[in-house]
């Protein structure tokens, strides 16, 4: 992961020049102004989810993610889990003040935990039995089972003053973090200032301001010369701008198809949706399916160039096993995979049976969605020489809520927190909501996933998560195990970058293509 | 006693439309809820958007359980219903705000758009219908029929994305976004950038009614250009601007102040669009967030809201065309 530098226009960039500015001499200016999207239309109170992607500006956080997704230090200055994994123990900085100029106390971030607890906003902070101030700069936060994947609340709950957490809090925001609320126009722009009296290392810029003019808004606002920075489209990233670079980020903004696991045996869930496909039931059926395509050509074709292939749901984090990856590309495998297991175009009309079972089933995506639509679409065209038939069907995601049992269905996930993989392979999750619609179930895998939950260190964790991917004994749910799933593309997510604005390294951006570049809004310089 | 009867007379009227507002109101209310309730959006899906694998069960119940969703449909539209009787519209959970200040806040916003909107429509409308109608068959008449079923025929967004990247992307003469200058504080702000702002959204949402307005006046002074009365004071030797001032104008200002009064609800429906195009903050971009988050108290009073608007402007519409239009008025008594 380390060899691969992100970006292709960020690396001219990055001469490391100081905020004075070199040869013209012009000096930095003191506004930057980003049409990134992002609003947060119910306002920003950490504990409803605001600062979950990216950075939450006027709130600073426990802990943080490096460039590398390494977990740093942030407000805390060390954090311990007790033997039984139920006890998270936080020491505090003592140097923090919220912009009222209060301090930071560990009273605030357990009001913050508590409240966040039970807000039923965006941050699911459930697992959270209570917090306690233990003194005036350590905070227990007691859990109710434990959960090394609570690491990512510590990452990105932002922690709010107790004192002024109030009604009105998410219009006027108080925080600890490297920047101060100034103003929001709803649906039009939020203007935020420098703090001065952030601890950490103080942005460049003076004065922030975003704008949320919505895809048109923010390319027709970087042609005009308004914006230093427009998340767009891959599709618009073609567009010549002047003065300004594309800087494609890479992402684990993933696109994968789902495969029933279980066999139709007439079985229905509680709301009475059918449950299993008697195709992709057979383990060979998905690995030849994951041999046969090409992403590559999936990338290149459907994405532009702007993406990369996927083998698995967190391609690139730290808790990602590589070796589970597969070449693929390979259809003279698929096809022995295929024969070995019995199947065989006996009829030669192409498509290959078993006892009288059709290698054929239906791929599902929503129907507005071209990306998934292009995807669905040279899957099928990339599996038919192997004699299997796809038929790719774009509907609406209420017909996919009530077949993705029984069809394939091409989905899109992509987190920081391993959370998603955990429920995307559980067999504890199996027809919960979105997460494992295929009823895929593997007790190697379940108890390494349960391991991993279960870990109080973070690396232990990182050791069972890949182990799920792929263990020592060839197990996993990967590609090249039990194949649950055919990973196709991670996306890149595509930002006009202004020729004078050095960004630095991005993070690895998860689901979700604008706002998450902010991460590293700190350590943005000017270089003109 | 005359006026006292004549005041009864207004009473009864205005009580009889209130009480017929009403009764609106309550449909639209009851047949918006059910619509909702029968929408396939899940409002929790909605919400919870791409973080729906970091989203616990537990915490989608505590969701549930802040908005209010677990009671049967019935019992939830009663409980609103009693608390918009005392003046409650509840909480938005899109904009985590009071429904009331939400519906204040934007629709500040969207009325200067759409009464400059509909003032310009109005004017424009009528003055090049006036022209049309009198030149009828010439080739004024011919460019501004051309040109009103051109504009009657292309939708709003498409002209507004025209327009946007004549004048704010080539031109640079307007700007991009917003109702107000980007990285500007509101105290900042005059006037002068404001209506700056609103100049191209107010213009492509004018354009929507310009045409219906032109061909229906068209057609009035066609009519009364044709009539007996013209015919006998063009024979007394009157010129065609004072026909057009003393015979024509008060025929055709009927059929198009009404019709400028009706097209209150298109003029609503099509603030929506250039609103989402020039990136307004108004009502319009509001409703489309309701909606798409499945926002029930917000949608719905946006709903009522909307309904007393359009209905409103239809019994001005009605009693101005009456005033202006004294046969209106005795077609009423007779009945």
């Amino acid at each position: 992961m380390t060899a691969v530098l992100v970006g292709v226009g960020v690396t001219g960039c990055a001469a490391g020049v100081d905020d004075a500015g070199s040869g013209a001499g012009k000096p930095v200016p003191k506004e930057l102004r980003l049409a990134i999207g992002g609003e947060s239309e119910d306002g920003y109170d950490p504990t409803l989810g605001w600062g979950r992607y990216g950075a939450p500006l006027f709130q600073s956080t426990l802990l943080a993610r490096d460039a590398e997704m390494n977990v740093v230090n942030d407000l805390a200055t060390k954090h311990t889990v007790s033997a039984n994994g139920l006890v998270w123990t936080v020491d505090l900085r003592a140097d923090a003040n919220f912009s009222d100029g209060k301090p930071v106390t560990a009273e605030d971030v357990a009001y913050t935990f508590s409240i966040a607890a039970r807000s039923g906003g965006l941050t699911d902070v459930t697992a959270l039995a209570k917090a306690v101030a233990v003194d005036n700069d350590t905070v227990d936060l007691h859990l109710k089972r434990p959960q090394s994947t609570f690491v990512n609340r510590l990452v990105s709950l932002g922690i709010v003053p107790k004192h002024a957490h109030g009604k009105d809090y998410a219009r006027h925001p108080i925080g600890s973090g490297p920047f101060t609320f100034v103003q929001w126009d709803e649906g039009q722009q939020l203007i935020v200032q420098r703090n001065e009296n952030y601890y950490g290392p103080k942005p460049a810029f003076e004065r922030v301001v975003f704008t949320f003019a919505g895809e048109d808004g923010a390319l027709a606002a970087a042609k005009a010369g308004q914006a230093s920075m427009a998340a767009v489209p891959a599709g618009l990233a073609k567009t010549a701008v002047p003065g300004m670079k594309v800087v494609p980020v890479k992402s684990v903004d993933n696109r994968g198809l789902m495969f029933p696991y279980v066999a139709d045996t007439g079985k229905k869930t509680a709301d009475g949706l059918p449950i299993g496909n008697n195709v992709t039931s057979d383990k060979a059926v998905r690995q030849a399916i994951n041999q046969a395509v090409d992403r590559q050509a999936l990338v290149d074709g459907v994405l532009e160039g702007y993406g990369s292939p996927a083998t698995g749901p967190v391609d690139g984090l730290p808790w990602y096993e590589p070796s589970s990856a597969i070449e693929g590309n390979d259809p003279g495998k698929a096809k022995e995979l295929l024969d070995a297991a019995g199947w065989k175009d006996g009829d030669g009309d192409g498509v290959r049976e078993r006892a009288g079972v059709k290698a054929a089933f239906t791929l599902l995506y929503p129907a507005d969605d071209t990306i998934r639509q292009g995807l669905a679409l040279s899957v099928a065209d990339m599996v038919k020489p192997i004699g299997v038939e796809i038929t790719a069907k774009g509907v609406s995601w209420d017909v996919i809520d009530k077949r993705l049992h029984a069809d394939a269905v091409l989905f899109g996930w992509g987190s920081h927190d391993p959370t998603e993989m955990y429920h995307l392979y559980s067999s504890t999750a199996a027809g919960v909501e979105y997460w494992n619609p295929g009823y895929y179930s593997n007790p190697v895998v379940q108890h390494n996933l349960d391991a991993a939950l279960n870990a109080t260190d973070q690396d232990v964790a990182a050791k069972y998560w890949k182990a799920a991917q792929k263990d020592a004994d060839g197990n996993g749910f990967g590609p090249s195990g039990d194949a649950a799933w055919a990973w196709l593309v991670n996306l890149q997510h595509t930002y006009f970058v202004s020729d004078c604005l050095d960004i630095g390294k991005p993070q690895l951006e998860p689901h979700g293509h604008g706002w998450p570049i902010t991460a590293g809004i700190t350590g943005w310089r000017w270089t003109c | 006693m005359a006026l006292d009867l004549l005041n009864a007379q207004l009473l009864r009227a205005l009580a009889s439309r209130f009480a017929r507002l009403v009764l609106l109101l309550a449909a639209v209310a009851a047949a918006s809820f059910a619509l909702m309730a029968a929408s396939p959006v899940d409002p929790i899906d909605a919400y919870v958007g791409g973080d729906i694998a970091a989203i616990g069960p537990e915490q989608r119940a505590q969701i549930a359980e802040r908005w209010g969703l677990n009671d049967p449909p019935l019992e939830r539209f009663a409980t609103w219903l009693s608390h918009v009787a005392r003046g409650d519209l509840g909480h938005s959970h899109t904009f985590n705000q009071p429904v009331a200040a939400v519906i204040a806040g934007k629709f500040l916003t969207s009325l200067a758009l759409m009464a400059v909107a509909w003032c310009l429509s109005g004017v424009i409308g009528f003055v090049l219908g006036l022209v049309a109608g009198v030149r009828r068959g010439r080739w004024a008449d011919r460019v501004i029929t051309w040109w009103a079923y051109t504009l009657a025929s292309a939708p709003t967004f498409w002209v507004g994305l025209l327009l946007l990247y004549v004048f704010s992307v080539s031109l640079q003469w307007t700007p991009i976004c917003c109702a107000v200058p980007v990285g500007t504080v509101a105290s900042e702000v005059g006037l002068l950038d404001r209506l700056h702002h609103l100049l191209l959204p107010a213009l492509t949402l004018s354009l929507v009614g310009i045409a219906p307005v032109t061909l229906h006046t068209r057609q009035a002074v066609t009519v009364a250009m044709a009539s007996d009365y013209v015919a006998f004071a063009r024979a007394q030797g009157e010129r065609t601007l004072g026909l057009v001032i003393h015979r024509v104008l008060r025929n055709a200002a009927g059929p198009a102040l009404l019709l400028q009064f009706s097209s209150l609800g298109e003029l609503f429906g099509g603030s929506v669009l250039a609103e989402q195009v020039f990136s307004y903050p108004g009502l319009g971009a509001a409703t489309t967030a309701a909606a798409l988050g499945q926002d029930v108290p917000l949608l719905l009073a946006i709903a009522l809201f909307t309904t007393v608007f359009v209905y409103v402007g239809n019994q001005v519409g009605d009693v101005l065309h009456a005033w202006l239009d004294p046969r209106i008025r005795r077609l009423k008594e007779v009945r």
